[in-house]
């Protein structure tokens, strides 16, 4: 039986995955067709009511869904990708590659992630591509150090010993016996990755160097309700419950017992 | 536990060289070129030439780099493109609210998260309500509870000043008053993770035998809590806030930015958005370096503070 963390996670990520895939068919209107019902309250028609073009704030909150959920799973498959085998390499091969990748790792956690994601972003141009790589590469430090640690210990044990007596050379034993029992902690770590992702990715935006519009994305949605706080709050507070309640969901899912 | 001390230092000095000169060599790469910035597109190559040797655009990046350094050093940044102001001097008034802001974000954040898990009173009550405050802390982004702060506070309610940061000269009661939102949003998250930190290593010593002892001789739960297992819990949230120093400048930035408060977080987002190099190389290497120096201090602490880790 899952953790029950684990399970309210599940309750708020497949809600919200089901509502990034059938977006199309769930949204009342299109998320960038303009009106001039401009500011409406909350209404039977407009159910968030409108922003400062018109646009229906609901629509946009649901397609917001699509960019937020492909960049976060986007940039945990790029983190997996380059911490993976760097964790793997300094667990198992300790010695110098240990040493030097730890260097490399720590030097990394201690920077703030989000400042340098603005900077390579800044230099890179905000799409959508380069938004998930440059999260992924601000994230992969975690899982390097996470997959190190459980590489390190796993290489102790009997079965591998065994297999190095057998003759297994180091990258078959790695492949063979590290890495199926690294893959859970791996998989679990990875929903981190993505809460971490999105909550970046929408910080990004507020900021000002997130998608591009028109694309609805909700820190930038959140960004351009600030002016209109008094007279159409939910312009920002929906976008940003979505994305807290997204982050939440992904958090819980990776709940891990210490 | 010198040797400790010096291995530590001799490990993380480079990491600081390493990083200034990657931001260096990558600002450098994404300005293009300089001259032509400055002078626009219908410049002559004698004349961008010219600029460039005036300005020793044209030397190798390394050696600009040691010149740059040289000249931070005496606390000579360059100008800004844009104002053509000493950089020194637009970034001197905007560190005060930045590191004020910090100081007290930690400061907040790590004393309730202590006392709250450290209370034996009411626990019951008590527990439910730190969890679910953690919860908000790790997963709202300081955007939106900043946000959500100013509507409820601000706009609703009108209690508080939804922006700015007043001086001190305009009264204390003022200035905390202009406090309390951004503290509150910067605090959220430190307060849930310096919690986690501090409530594992509580558990941990609650199992100790001295704390058996303290309870056999009679002190009150309380008494036990706060007099004995409080300070033998506390060392692993100092490594925390060591640790976190790089999550804190990106959050002040947010922070900063939501209730437009004139720090140093502003001053960067706006340097990089506006391609003002020098300001934002100037802004950027400040807070990298400090922070991981002061991640060094904190490590080095940690071994000062902590007699099991002096002995190997």
């Amino acid at each position: 039986m899952p953790h029950r963390n684990v399970i309210i996670g599940l309750l708020i990520i497949v809600p919200l995955a089901l509502c990034a895939v059938a977006a199309p068919w769930l949204a009342p209107f299109d998320p960038a067709k303009t009106s001039i019902a401009l500011f409406q309250m909350p209404s039977a028609k407009f159910w968030l009511g409108t922003d400062q073009l018109g646009r229906d704030v609901l629509s946009r909150v649901i397609y917001g869904s699509r960019v937020s959920m492909l960049i976060g799973t986007g940039a945990a498959i790029v983190s997996a990708v380059i911490g993976v085998p760097i964790g793997l390499a300094a667990g198992y091969l300790g010695r110098t590659v240990d040493l030097l990748a730890m260097q490399f790792i720590n030097l990394f956690i201690a920077l703030p992630g989000l400042v340098l994601a603005l900077i390579i972003i800044e230099m890179t141009g905000p799409s959508l591509i380069n938004i998930i790589v440059v999260l992924g590469f601000v994230s992969w430090p975690g899982v390097a150090r996470l997959v190190r640690g459980q590489a390190f210990a796993i290489r102790e044990s009997l079965f591998v010993e065994a297999a190095r007596a057998v003759g297994g050379g180091a990258a078959w034993i790695i492949a063979r016996h590290i890495w199926p029992n690294v893959f859970r902690l791996v998989a679990v770590q990875l929903a981190t990755v993505v809460a971490l992702a999105i909550f970046t990715s929408s910080s990004l935006s507020f900021l000002g160097l997130g998608i591009p519009p028109p694309t609805p994305d909700w820190g930038g949605m959140v960004r351009d309700g600030v002016d209109y706080l008094t007279i159409a709050p939910l312009m920002s507070l929906a976008p940003g419950v979505a994305v807290s309640l997204t982050v939440a969901g992904f958090y819980l899912l990776g709940y891990r017992e210490e | 536990m010198l040797s400790v001390v010096v291995r530590r230092v001799l490990l993380g000095l480079p990491n600081i060289v390493l990083i200034s000169l990657l931001l260096f060599f990558s600002v450098a790469g994404a300005l293009g070129n300089p001259a032509t910035l400055m002078l626009g597109l219908d410049a002559t190559p004698e004349r961008i030439a010219e600029l460039e040797h005036q300005f020793g655009f044209d030397r190798p990046l390394l050696v600009q780099y040691l010149e740059w350094m040289a000249h931070a050093f005496q606390g000579d940044f360059g100008r800004s493109y844009s104002t053509g102001q000493r950089v020194a001097d637009i970034l001197v008034p905007r560190l005060l609210p930045s590191v004020e802001l910090a100081v007290l974000g930690i400061v907040v954040a790590t004393t309730f998260a202590v006392l709250l898990s450290s209370l034996t009173v009411a626990r019951r009550v008590i527990r439910p309500i730190v969890t679910l405050l953690s919860l908000i802390g790790i997963t709202v982004p300081n955007f939106m509870l900043g946000i959500t702060l100013i509507y409820v506070f601000s706009v609703a309610l009108g209690w508080l000043p939804t922006s700015g940061w007043s001086s001190w000269s305009s009264g204390i009661g003022l200035h905390f008053l202009h406090r309390i939102l951004p503290v509150t949003t910067l605090a959220a998250y430190y307060f849930a993770s310096f919690g986690l930190v501090y409530r594992a290593e509580y558990r941990a010593t609650q199992r100790r035998l001295y704390i058996q002892v303290a309870r056999a001789k009679g002190l009150s739960e309380t008494s036990v809590s706060f007099r004995h297992i409080l300070p033998n819990s506390i060392l692993p949230v100092i490594t925390q806030i060591g640790s976190s120093l790089g999550q804190l400048a990106a959050g002040s930035l947010v922070t900063e930015t939501v209730f437009s408060i004139p720090g140093i977080g502003t001053l960067f987002t706006s340097a990089l958005l506006g391609r003002d190099f020098p300001v934002f190389l100037a802004v950027g290497m400040i807070t990298i370096v400090s922070v991981m120096v002061m991640n060094l201090l904190a490590d080095v602490l940690y071994v000062v503070a902590n007699p099991q880790i002096r002995l190997d």
